[in-house]
């Protein structure tokens, strides 16, 4: 498919976010809003049955938060094109998210630009979940 | 020894095995000294007869179909069952989440366990179904082998509860009651808690060719609502998938910004 040749810039899968997916609730995010930040990675764990970034962000102010950024398991990130090397801490990346209704430094997980200019999102359950909050581009073939 | 006292012991043995094996002394938990357990060879090759189907696979539930157990029209609560019910509908309103216990790693139990993303994976034997979900690696064990539910003064209590099941024509039927009293939902965001009260009846049949399976779920819950309230879930078999380990690990919500977040109405 064409979307997959632009060079480095979109390797994205699939950019639902699933809030219904799994054990709890996401009704603290806010789904209709996209935030994009720049950061220092400060750990990426690859679990079941979440993985998850927590990545430093320096404010305006200068002062650094740490992004707390809930990610789907390793079965819907492998088909996005993840493998548990993909980041590391020290990594300097570019996240997106949908963010928390209360302000907290953190969110569901949308995509993430790598320092080599790759970008990648996390697949969906199969048959789809909740209705989709992002512009969707194919899943990836299984 | 002379054949005849030989011949005498034997039947003595055989007495007492057979009253020790009688399937109505037998109770789900604490079985005497000796009883066979589902997975014993002499349970397993015991005679019956052969079962509609075979349940065995990896099943996931139909997605596009609700996963949710929401009271049915026309749903009466009790006052307990209302509190839970209003104080949800507060905190929904407010758009913040009620009573997430199974964020915070509570298991989700029967019924919510049953229709989770994470696939089941259930083993067929002629004493016994063995489910694992996915999910925090639930166990299910339906007992085939005719014991009955264990005394509820003596039972200990489960999220999963306690599963006798019996085939009827075409149907596996499943019953299940010894759940748990607290941390237990039938539809926690919506408020519906489920006591030791609950009772939840699966009947199972196949469809497809064995590639569907049909349930039909009967709840009652007389200390959260009036009658019963029935729902007819399906699953779809996914052969090309097996289950991992996946543990609900105490520090690995201390990374999940929506189990943290303040949104969340944890009394």
């Amino acid at each position: 498919m064409k979307i997959f040749r632009l060079g480095g810039l979109v390797a994205i899968a699939l950019c639902f976010v699933v809030t219904a997916f799994a054990h709890h609730s996401a009704a603290g995010v806010d789904t209709t809003k996209t935030v994009t930040h720049e950061g220092v990675v400060k750990i990426f764990k690859w679990a079941n049955p979440h993985s998850y970034l927590e990545i430093e962000v320096q404010g305006k102010d200068g002062a650094t938060e740490t992004w707390n950024l809930e990610m789907m398991p390793p079965s819907y990130l492998v088909p996005a094109g993840w493998t548990s090397k993909t980041v590391k801490a020290g990594d300097k990346i570019k996240f997106s998210a949908r963010p928390m209704k209360n302000g907290d430094p953190g969110g569901l997980f949308v995509s993430i630009t790598l320092p080599d200019g790759k970008t990648l999102g996390q697949t969906a359950p199969r048959g789809g979940g909740a209705a989709p909050t992002a512009p969707a581009a194919p899943a990836a073939p299984r | 020894m002379s054949k005849f006292r030989i011949g005498r012991i034997g039947m003595a043995v055989l007495v007492v095995l057979g009253v020790m094996t009688a399937a109505s002394d037998l109770l789900a938990q604490f079985q005497p000294p000796g009883t066979l357990g589902v997975l014993a060879p002499a349970n397993l090759a015991k005679p019956r007869p052969k079962a509609p189907f075979d349940i065995t696979g990896t099943w996931l539930h139909s997605r596009g179909e609700s996963e949710r157990f929401e009271p049915p029209a026309g749903f009466k609560l009790t006052p307990f069952g209302q509190k839970h019910y209003d104080a949800a509908a507060a905190a929904t309103a407010a758009g913040k989440i009620y009573r997430n216990d199974i964020g915070l790693c509570w298991p989700a139990g029967v019924p919510i366990m049953m229709t989770r993303v994470w696939p089941i994976q259930m083993i067929q034997l002629p004493t016994s179904v063995f489910m694992i979900s996915e999910l925090m690696n639930s166990l299910r064990i339906v007992y085939m082998d005719g014991r009955k539910h264990t005394d509820p003064d003596i039972v200990v209590r489960s999220f999963n509860g306690e599963s006798i099941g019996r085939w009827e024509g075409d149907a596996l039927v499943i019953d299940t009651t010894n759940f748990v009293d607290e941390h237990h939902w039938i539809f926690d965001r919506g408020g519906i808690p489920a006591t030791d009260a609950l009772r939840v009846i699966e009947r199972i049949r196949m469809q497809n060719e064995g590639k569907r399976l049909e349930i039909e779920y009967t709840l009652t819950d007389s200390k959260v609502f009036v009658g019963d309230w029935k729902f007819v879930k399906h699953w779809d078999r996914v052969d090309d998938r097996d289950i991992a380990e996946v543990e609900c690990l105490p520090d690995l919500n201390d990374h999940m910004p929506t189990v943290h977040s303040s949104d969340n109405v944890r009394q």
